[in-house]
């Protein structure tokens, strides 16, 4: 067992799904907007970055656009088309509320993941896109590993003080009263809709941002990669977390993709053994999950925290 | 004074201009009988409206503060038409309003829930990220601390809403609009579960708001309360107004005393 790759890798891995968590933290906790689909936005920042850098289609290749930009601008680019994405599928299912919302959500979501499948020519179907290349290399003395790790831990702490400068404003506590009771918010003049469509879409950037980063350390846009499982990770990091903070909803980020990890890299004497963990992995994932809705031992820890203050 | 469907208070300057709304409910008309209601609110009016449960007062407060749509009818508003207009664009045009069974945000604290009524500058999403907002924000705050002395709740402020009696939700209902400084404040049944000694107090400042320009229409089941300090009084009986005229003339109008008053104070 390789502890410090280990170790980078969960930094890694989880600073990417925390950026999701986050973004997940904040239209749910906030804005009350329950995401079912929230993996198609993070497919459409890889896959954006994906084409925006690739060079150009040749000898066996099936899709149609490589670009060949640097870097940085496949990262905007990635930020940009998760916003546009956000826009398109929030405008006609943004006025749905509730389980509707997670519904449609997460049609959209499996539509986009059939679409990644069956289209070659943007996304190269079930292959994928594979000619992404590692934009950092080492830098000097500092190993390629923790550049990337660093890298997705300031994307992580970026998007942590923006969403907390934005919830600590008054925009935040408008959100929070909003979300508490939407008549009598409107009553004061709170404009619910247009600001929940708003954290909709800000939220979406920094989920495609990450997705552009995870397609940087995989070199790989690959529909695979961007299945349902992606979104109840996220989702079971939130809870698992406390949806209430977003430190908690970082920490649930971190301490599944660790678990996973630890799974995953585990030295099993056998096949079998290897698989009985990994289905082991998914019952004790559920059972935790499970006892965390019951016990909600993050909401008790904290309600314990403001009675002393 | 007791034909169904009177003109309306013929101000000079009508700040509020009703003019034949309605709604129904399952088929069931709950308000504006088979014409509409129409009815003015004259400009810095201290309106009493009244009326048995069910008459219609709640549901004509959600219809003017754009909780509800109307089914029919127009509204106009210090002049601009509102018909369509949604609540929130309602509360920023300056009609504010309290609800019968109190609302609260509970995950903000009693102050909060105060400064939250007003639109601060950092509501808007780019300010928010800015700094900018933090200067106005103090003012906000004093603000929202002396109306929280005038509806007694000076020595909560920083309590979560869940500790409040009904009476105090209700008198924090208040104090949300009154941060707000709307030209139009509709209450609904401020009084209910309120300590009298709190009521006094409430009759005193609706009296300090009006003489400051406020116009207000407030439903109220305590007519104690209400006859002494409204100047006009609307009766609504079955989403029909009854009668309407200065508190002396209803009080002894034999109509509003069997469909009304009979019903409590015969009972
Ligand atoms: N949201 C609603 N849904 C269905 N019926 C309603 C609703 N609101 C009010 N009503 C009905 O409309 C009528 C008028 O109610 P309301 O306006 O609350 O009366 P008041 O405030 O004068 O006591 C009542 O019969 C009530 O049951
Ligand atoms: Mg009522």
């Amino acid at each position: 067992m390789n502890w410090p790759q280990l170790l980078i890798t969960v930094a890694t891995i989880g600073s990417i799904f925390g950026v999701v968590t986050l973004a997940l933290n904040l239209q749910y906790a906030r804005g009350g907007m329950i995401n079912f689909g929230i993996v198609a936005y993070f497919a459409v920042g890889a896959y954006t970055y994906a084409i925006f850098t690739q060079p150009s289609p040749k000898g066996l290749d099936q899709y149609a656009f490589g670009l060949d930009w640097p870097w940085w601008a496949g990262v905007l680019a990635a930020g940009t088309a998760a916003l546009a994405f956000a826009a398109l599928t929030g405008w006609p299912t943004l006025r749905l509320r509730g389980e509707y919302l997670a519904l449609t959500t997460f049609a959209f979501a499996e539509v986009f993941h059939s679409f990644l499948l069956n289209e070659r020519r943007i996304g190269n179907g079930t292959v994928g896109l594979s000619n992404v290349e590692r934009p950092f290399g080492d830098w000097g003395p500092i190993e390629e590993k923790y550049v990337f790790a660093a890298v997705a831990a300031l994307l992580l702490l970026a998007t942590l003080l923006a969403f907390r400068q934005l919830l600590a404003s008054p925009y935040g506590r408008a959100l929070d009263a909003i979300r508490d009771d939407e008549v009598a918010a409107e009553s004061s003049g709170k404009p619910a809709a247009n600001m929940r469509r708003q954290v909709f879409l800000i939220s979406a950037v920094p989920v495609g941002l990450a997705g552009a980063v995870y397609a940087m350390f995989t070199t790989l846009a690959q529909p695979s990669l961007f299945t349902a499982e992606v979104t109840f990770i996220v989702w079971i990091a939130l809870v698992l977390g406390g949806e209430r903070s977003v430190y908690g909803a970082m920490l649930g980020a971190f301490g599944l993709v660790f678990f996973e990890e630890v799974v995953r890299a585990w030295p099993f004497e056998t096949v079998r053994s290897a698989q009985i963990a990994a289905s082991v992995e998914h019952i004790f994932t559920g059972l935790l999950f499970i006892a965390v809705l019951r016990f909600q031992p993050f909401d008790r820890i904290q309600r314990r925290m403001k009675a002393r203050t | 004074m007791t034909e169904a469907q009177p003109a309306g208070v013929h101000t000079v300057d009508a700040l509020l201009e009703v003019d034949g709304i309605s709604k129904r409910f399952a088929g069931i008309q709950a308000l504006g009988g088979d014409r509409g209601l129409t009815v003015d609110i004259g400009r810095g009016a201290f309106v009493g409206l009244i009326g048995p449960n069910g008459a219609g007062k709640s549901t004509m407060f959600n219809l003017l503060s754009g909780v509800l749509p109307a089914d029919s009818g127009t509204v106009i508003f210090d002049g601009k038409d509102i018909t369509t207009a949604t609540s929130h664009e309602r509360a920023e045009h300056g009609i504010g309003r309290t609800f019968q069974t109190p609302r609260t945000f509970e995950s903000l604290t009693v102050l909060e829930n105060v400064v939250v009524g007003a639109t601060s500058p950092g509501e808007q999403l780019r300010s928010a990220f800015g700094r900018s907002w933090r200067r106005h924000e103090a003012g906000l705050v004093d603000h929202a601390r002396d109306i929280l002395g005038q509806v007694g709740l000076a020595d909560r402020e920083a309590e979560p809403v869940t500790d409040l009696s009904g009476g105090e939700l209700r008198m924090l209902g208040v104090a949300r609009q009154l941060i707000r400084r709307p030209t139009l404040l509709l209450l609904d049944e401020p009084t209910a579960g309120v300590h009298p000694l709190l009521q006094d107090r409430l009759a005193e400042l609706l009296v300090e708001l009006h003489s400051g320009g406020m116009t207000l229409v407030v439903v109220e089941h305590n007519l104690h309360f209400l006859l002494a300090i409204a100047e006009h009084i609307l009766v609504l009986t079955q989403g029909r107004l009854l009668a309407q005229g200065p508190p002396a003339d209803i009080r002894g109008d034999p109509a509003v005393i069997s469909a009304y008053l009979g019903e409590d104070h015969a009972a």
